[in-house]
């Protein structure tokens, strides 16, 4: 029997993954643990093995689709298998009920667990064949309300059982005016709200009808422009918002749209820094500046929790003991911050080791999903570019992000006299939904205190 | 509020409402200088001297009956079990006595008695120092079951517990007594019994869990928010009186549930649930109410097979992915 | 011991006898229902103990203890209808014969699970000893409750905590129909005491001084705080084990002596002999003893059922 292959979650944030690249064709033969397709999602592009030997039996999404996860993409087996009662392409004159076994239902657990399969409808009956439908009493109280005729309505659950989300689906296609909600992704239900359009009218390209965001933007490209492809129009190259790029693109936008972001700037004496990094330059060993912030931003956070905070998902505040910083590394085709967890139990030098070796990660996509988890404040370092300061963009969820601008030789006044100092600005980013003017500037003064002061780190 | 752990929750409310009421004293098991062996009594004796702390014997039928003459004659017991599964050598005076005399008695005797202490799995005990035994306990009328799961409710459910005027089975949790957690300094905080807490509000499912199963519960629905499935988590905090209204509220939004606890799954709490569900919100059900515990053997010894008899964050996944039809 | 106290054991134990006569025929003549647990033949030890008691003092008492609840104050009014189950009972209806109590009165309750009531009498002593009064409690117990566990935890805890409490055990030879002979290791149960390291002592349960000499000497001991005592009277019941026991385990012959050493009949002889009571003086405490369980009964069958309405009250008490 035929083996599913299915869009694999890769990381706890994943909901959906584009598949990039097909590494075999239809037909041709596979080995189990062997390359069978790329895939990129949020942050990673990632190679996906073959979860069985066999051949090659059906490719259902495309290069360049993007799938939710866990959805079947294709199938392995043995070479000839008839796959097409699964794939849904029809093998024979339709018939009108479902032929497909119990033991071959998708949605049956391969594995035994310690719940019970729900309820499965009478198999001596199935759903069609005896004119009997089988209907949750939930389904059955929606399609009521909806005025929907069941007989018309195709089950999706056990058996053809019709469940709740049959019935809205059907009531979406059936155009009715009944309140109802279309099956959508969050994403996409915010998209559209922020588009002004109504979800009802706009087709979903998912699993029965399901709107992706993506369907969202096309429909508002299509109000706008017409059929008329917008790249014709300007001339431009079209490229797809996909992978990383969509997925900054979301983050940002959400970022400006959820957090109130406020920024407080200090100017920090350096003197003390570029003489400890002398002096670990002197015996050979080497530590960055960035290091070096990285180290006291941690010992900062640590002696103000509150700053180590973030809104969770249920509202609540979060409040975390970590200590673990983002560094924010710039690629050709984006931008991604993977995470120098407790770095406030760390030494510079171990702190070195480990940008470095996240930085060359990032470089040659080979994060791993732990090496971007668990962030609680980003620092953005752009002082190699010559800016004295910028703001950032707060990496959501998280509730501060630092933006350090380049050290450079200033005039400050030192007890009434002027002297020449390197001077770096520190930019913080807070969200002043649980971060208040105060305590972020207190933060900021501790943080120059120990960067004044590199012995504090300790 | 304070930061505290579970099991110093507990010494606090103690030592609390034995500086309120004279009448309120502990006994158990190494409770005195030893502190009780995770330490929920640490402290006490040296305030309140041996006869309000005081140490029993091995015996627990013995100091659990006389827990029930004393609290018959005016006292207001607490009584600390090492192990609530050492309740079975004691059954006879909780179930036949304790939870019955009030009844017996037409009403004319009053029975402030709390039996409080551990369970679980989490430190190896295997089968007679892991269960989960809280559901023999919700079968005979007269008895108050809570089960708190976090460090407030452990605090605010045993204050009400010593202040109520029945006898009452208080299940904690050895894995939780690290556990640390905001707890309100009001010396009045209480929480009453037979009102759920709404842990994790959510659209598409409803996972009702128990004691330690309520933070895999809220584990299980963060994974769940990436597949896009919104796990609604409800804690009952007491599961007799067990507060039905909140669950029938749940599933009339979501449509389904699920009922997640340490205790075995057969002829378990969840059962209770699921019944009582399909009675009062039979139309709203879009999947059968599902259960999920701990399989039908003992409690095993190896980290690896307990693990695999009691639910995990995976288990509740998979459970909700079920229900849900995905 | 003083008169008065002899007239009052006296009258109690008259009041026993006509309270179980009178269950017995209200059972026989189908009036009253369940297991009539009958005490007659036993009243000795109920009566004496009890003479030492004071309201404030606390019993426990066993499945057969309508003897107890009579000697330690209970209305024989209220007791009945309790066992014909009518609203007006001690325990509304809900208890019956084998749970009455009166906790105002310091009847912690009759008990039909054999030894139960002896580590909740311990409690009762703990209690009074942490509240620092003068309090004593008494558990009656049977043979039989002398192998349970909760015999030997309440023993050794009471022991252990030095509480004011006494032991009293009324061996009647029989658990049901399985005499001590074979169910027990001891010949008397009181050596038993001796794994506790504390007194135990063999009484004549027929006999009121016997007994008394006894008690008086535990009562002093709970009282000094030096904790509890264990006394075996040894008795007999007359009737079987409930009302309808055909008693295959014994002679009608074996009945007939016990029958001929009945505590009553023993205390008459003395009150006789003493002088302490005439002849008239004891034929009107039979005859208001009788007449004053006839309207016992009287009041118990005139009573109203309790309400099915009310079936679910007091299972909680309500805070």
């Amino acid at each position: 029997m035929a083996e599913k292959i299915i869009m694999p979650k890769q990381g706890l944030q994943m909901t959906e993954g584009t598949i990039i690249e097909w590494k075999k064709q239809v037909g041709d033969t596979v080995k189990e643990g062997e390359t069978l397709f790329e895939i990129e999602t949020d942050k990673l592009n990632i190679d996906i093995d073959a979860p069985a030997s066999g051949t090659l039996l059906a490719v259902l999404r495309k290069e360049g689709e993007t799938v939710p996860i866990t959805e079947i993409i294709g199938y392995i087996g043995e070479a000839g298998e008839d796959v097409s009662s699964l794939t849904g392409a029809p093998k024979n004159p339709p018939t009108e009920a479902p032929t497909e076994s119990p033991a071959e239902s998708p949605t049956e657990s391969p594995t035994e667990s310690m719940i019970e399969a729900p309820t499965e409808a009478p198999t001596e009956a199935p759903a069609g064949a005896s004119g009997r439908k089988f209907v949750t009493p939930r389904a059955r109280k929606t399609a009521e309300e909806k005025q929907l005729d069941l007989q018309k309505i195709t089950g999706t659950g056990p058996e053809g059982l019709v469940i709740e989300r049959d019935v809205l689906a059907a009531a979406v296609s059936a155009g009715s005016s009944a309140p109802g909600q279309p099956s959508a992704t969050p994403t996409a239900r915010k998209l559209a709200e922020r588009t002004g359009q109504d979800l009802a009218s706009i087709t979903g390209t998912g699993p029965r009808g399901k709107i992706y965001s993506a369907d969202i933007a096309a429909a508002a490209r299509q109000k706008t422009t017409g059929s008329y492809p917008e790249s014709a129009e300007y001339g431009a190259e079209e490229i797809p918002m996909r992978g990383m790029r969509k997925v900054i693109a979301e983050r940002m936008r959400s970022s400006l749209d959820e957090a109130a972001q406020a920024v407080h700037r200090m100017d920090i004496d350096m003197s003390e820094a570029v003489r400890l990094r002398a002096a670990f330059k002197a015996e050979g060993r080497a530590v960055s500046f960035n290091d070096i912030i990285v180290r006291a931003a941690a010992a900062a956070l640590k002696r103000h929790p509150r700053i180590n905070r973030q809104i969770g998902s249920n509202g609540n505040i979060l409040q975390f003991r970590d200590v673990n910083i983002g560094i924010a590394v710039a690629l050709d085709e984006g931008l991604i911050v993977p995470v120098i967890s407790h770095a406030d139990q760390r030494s510079l030098e171990d702190i070195h080791a480990e940008s470095k070796r996240l930085a060359a990660a990032a470089r040659s996509n080979t994060l791993q999903p732990e090496d971007l988890a668990g962030g609680r404040f980003t620092i953005s370092n752009l002082g190699m570019y010559g800016l004295d300061s910028f703001t950032a963009i707060i990496n959501r969820p998280e509730s501060c992000i630092l933006a350090v601008g380049s050290i450079t030789d200033r005039p400050v006044v030192i007890e009434k006299q002027l002297a020449v100092r390197p001077v770096c600005t520190l930019s913080l980013t807070y969200d002043h939904r649980l971060i208040d003017g105060a305590p972020a500037a207190e933060f900021l003064q501790t943080l120059r205190g120990i960067l004044q002061n590199p012995l504090l780190m300790i | 509020m304070s930061t505290k752990k579970y099991a110093v929750a507990i010494r606090d409310v103690l030592q609390q409402e034995m500086q309120r009421d004279e009448r309120v004293f502990v006994m158990g098991e190494d409770i005195a200088e030893q502190g009780g062996i995770f330490g929920c009594t640490r402290g006490l004796m040296e305030e309140f001297g041996k006869e309000r702390v005081r140490n029993t014997p091995i015996s627990e039928a013995g100091f659990i009956g006389a827990g029930v003459g004393a609290s018959l004659t005016g006292m207001r017991p607490v009584i600390e079990l090492m192990y609530m599964d050492f309740t079975y050598v004691a059954m006879d005076q909780i179930l036949n006595q304790a939870a019955k005399i009030r009844y017996m008695y037409g009403g004319k005797a009053t029975l402030p008695l709390v039996i409080r202490g551990q369970q679980g799995i989490g430190r190896g005990n295997a089968g007679t120092h892991s269960q989960s035994v809280e559901a023999f306990f919700t079968h005979i009328p007269g008895l108050k079951v809570a089960m708190p799961a976090t460090p407030a409710d452990a605090a605010g459910l045993l204050r009400t517990a010593i202040r109520d005027n029945n006898p009452i089975m208080f299940f904690e949790h050895k894995a939780l007594y690290a556990v640390s957690g905001e707890v309100p300094d009001d010396p009045d905080f209480s929480i009453p019994f037979g009102k759920a807490a709404i842990m994790r509000e959510g659209a598409d499912v409803t996972v009702i869990a128990t004691s330690l199963m309520v933070s895999r519960a809220l584990e299980a629905a963060e994974k769940l928010s990436g597949e896009g499935i919104d796990v609604e988590v409800i804690d009952p905090r007491t599961i007799l009186p067990m507060d039905m209204d909140t669950f029938v509220g749940s599933v009339k939004k979501t449509g389904r549930a699920l009922v997640v606890h340490e205790a075995h799954r057969t002829m378990g709490i969840g059962a209770e649930i699921a019944a009582e569900l399909t009675e009062k919100a039979f139309v709203y059900l879009d999947a059968p109410v599902a259960r999920l515990g701990a399989k039908a053997c003992t409690l095993p010894f190896s980290l690896v097979l307990e693990n695999a008899v009691v639910p995990g964050v995976d288990d509740i996944v998979e459970g909700v992915r079920k229900i849900c039809y995905r | 011991m003083d008169n008065k106290r002899l007239e009052w054991i006296y009258k109690t134990m008259l009041t026993i006898r006509n309270f179980e006569d009178k269950a017995l025929s209200l059972f026989e003549s189908n009036q009253l229902r369940g297991s009539v647990h009958l005490c007659t033949g036993q009243e000795a030890v109920a009566a004496t103990v009890c003479s030492h008691l004071r309201d404030e003092d606390y019993i426990t008492s066993t499945h057969r203890g309508h003897g107890h609840c009579i000697a330690k104050g209970a209305e024989p009014d209220l007791a009945m209808a309790e066992l014909m189950g009518k609203s007006t009972g001690y325990c509304l209806g809900r208890g019956g014969s084998m749970h009455i109590a009166d906790v105002t009165k310091g009847n912690l309750g009759a008990n039909a699970i054999v030894a139960a009531g002896l580590p909740i009498a311990s409690g009762a002593a703990l209690s009074a000893k942490l509240r620092g009064t003068d309090q004593i409690a008494v558990a009656f117990f049977g043979d039989g409750a002398a192998n349970e566990g909760a015999f030997h935890e309440a023993l050794n805890l009471a022991a252990v905590w030095k509480l004011p409490i006494i032991f009293v055990c009324e061996n009647n030879q029989f658990g049901i129909s399985t005499h001590v002979d074979v169910s027990t290791s001891v010949k008397d149960i009181a050596v038993r005491a001796k794994a506790y390291d504390i007194p135990g002592e063999v009484v004549d349960g027929n006999d009121v001084f016997d007994i008394d000499k006894a008690v008086k000497k535990a009562v002093a001991r709970a009282k000094a705080g030096k904790g509890p005592s264990l006394i075996e009277c040894k008795t007999y019941r007359w009737y079987g084990h409930w009302t309808g026991d055909p008693q295959v385990y014994r002679s009608k012959e074996d009945v007939e002596i016990w029958k001929q050493k009945c505590p009553i009949k023993r205390l008459e002889e003395y009150l006789r002999e003493h002088k302490i009571l005439t002849e008239k003086e004891m034929e009107k405490m039979h005859s208001d003893a009788s007449s004053q369980i006839d309207a016992a009964a009287e009041f118990a069958l005139s009573s109203p059922d309790p309400d099915p309405a009310t079936v679910l009250e007091n299972v909680y008490f309500e805070n």
